[in-house]
């Protein structure tokens, strides 16, 4: 099985779904393309993801975001993802 | 890191354990209901229930979308990943579900075009990568993963993506908490909600919990120190006479939920009449289906679909287990006939769900402090 680079999230028995488990991951905003509401975002190891912000917008870089399948569903302080 | 490493805390964690242990009143048995199957694989990952009285059961509930979706719905799935032309996506989880004829991966296996994604997003990707193909996207999940699925229908729409259609399993939380309470064979003291769904709904939809059925809810996350503490905070409700709705996770939740994505849902979505919860049946007004504005977009109107509904294998119990009525152990065919490599009912299958971590973490018996 494959896993998602940015999240970690592995849909094995013993990681988890990302839909089941409402499985959501603090990610830390690099990079805001405001105009597509989307924003390129790094998990704690450094992988790169491209998130949707719409939910959440306006960001800026080092904010940090609550991602579930693919879109921030809620803000996080800078320092959580620091 | 800030937000885990703290909520990990062992030292923490027997300290609310202690609270936990001077709030239950001896010789009465407590059953709460964690909502979430995040909350089910947070509960056996860390051992929570390890740290609890004997007195103190949790039962697991029906938030586990991949696990209460019924076999018809699996059935009407492989139909549309069997069309000419068709590339199919979906969440890993949902490939392995048992249909009545085999799963999607079974269906993979057969020629249909079946991809796994991680969003919706990625499911769009592939439509715009592919513009001589038609993809669906098998959207599923609680209000957690709904406004993902209806802002990425929105920019299908906006880039002029022809090629992107969806197939909506979405379901919503409060209907089938509603049965719940209403089932005759299920008594529970309170529950502890489920915390990224709250995200997007907020507290508020839970009060009617407090308000029709007089049990205490309180809102989670899915650190152990978490789940621990809404044990506590429902308990202290109960040991005070205390009912409402309490939110544990305020880090994250806020009491209204996001405006925005509730906005987003209420455009893309409207409400079907009734869908069908494996276990549970139908339940009015629980799923959701794509809006008239986007219903050229819906696989469903697109392609034909069987739309049959499929009695559950008689041998699986995952109804039970749903409901909370037997623990996973209780069925027959758990750990023999059912295990997650071959698994016979959905509960085995996704690893949220309360059978597989039973299986995975070895819960099959314990003896807990008597208090």
């Amino acid at each position: 099985m494959r896993t998602d680079a940015a999240s970690g999230v592995r849909c094995e028995p013993e990681h988890g779904c990302i839909t089941c488990g409402d499985e959501a991951v603090p990610l830390r905003v690099l990079r805001v393309d405001a105009e597509r509401e989307l924003a390129l975002c790094a998990n704690a190891d450094g992988e790169h993801t491209t998130v949707e912000i719409a939910l959440v917008a306006p960001l800026v870089p080092g904010d940090g975001v609550l991602v579930h399948a693919g879109t921030a569903i809620a803000p996080l302080p800078p320092e959580a993802v620091a | 890191m800030k937000f885990v490493d703290e909520f990990r805390d062992p030292e923490l964690g027997r300290t609310v354990a202690r609270d936990v242990l001077g709030l239950v009143e001896p010789g009465h048995h407590y059953k709460l209901m964690e909502v979430c199957g995040g909350h089910t694989h947070s509960i056996y990952k860390f051992g929570i229930d390890d740290l609890l009285p004997e007195n103190v059961e949790l039962v697991h509930g029906p938030g586990c979308p991949v696990c209460v979706i019924p076999m018809g719905r699996v059935d009407d799935g492989i139909a549309l990943a069997h069309q000419d032309n068709v590339i199919f996506t979906c969440f890993g989880d949902m490939m392995r579900i048992p249909g009545s004829d085999g799963s999607l991966m079974d269906a993979k296996a057969d020629g249909a075009d079946i991809r796994m994604v991680y969003s919706p997003l990625d499911a769009l990707r592939i439509a715009k990568q592919n513009p001589d193909k038609d993809v669906i996207f098998f959207a599923i999940g609680f209000e957690t993963t709904a406004p993902s699925t209806a802002l990425t229908l929105k920019r299908a729409r906006a880039d002029g993506v022809k090629n992107f259609f969806c197939m909506c399993n979405h379901v919503t939380i409060v209907p089938p908490l509603r049965a719940l309470l209403d089932s005759p064979d299920l008594r529970l003291d309170g529950f502890i909600g489920p915390g990224h769904v709250s995200t997007v709904v907020g507290a508020r939809p839970f009060e009617f919990i407090p308000a029709d059925y007089g049990k205490p809810i309180v809102v989670a996350g899915f650190e152990p120190l978490d789940v621990l503490q809404a044990v506590r905070m429902v308990l202290a409700q109960l040991a005070e006479g205390r009912c409402e709705v309490e939110n544990q996770y305020t880090r994250v939740v806020p009491y209204e939920g996001n405006l925005r994505a509730l906005e987003v849902m209420a455009e893309v979505f409207e409400l079907r009449p009734h869908f069908e919860w494996r276990g549970l049946g139908f339940i009015s007004h629980s799923g959701l289906k794509l809006s008239e504005d986007y219903a050229d977009l819906d696989a469903e109107l697109r392609w034909p679909v069987p739309g049959v509904r499929v009695a559950d294998p008689k041998a699986c119990q995952c109804g039970e287990v749903l409901k909370g009525v037997i623990k996973p152990f209780e069925c027959k065919v758990f750990g023999t006939a059912c295990t997650p490599e071959r698994p016979i009912g959905t509960c085995m299958v996704s690893s949220e769900g309360a059978c597989a971590a039973y299986y995975n973490y070895g819960r099959f018996a314990r003896e807990r402090e008597v208090v």
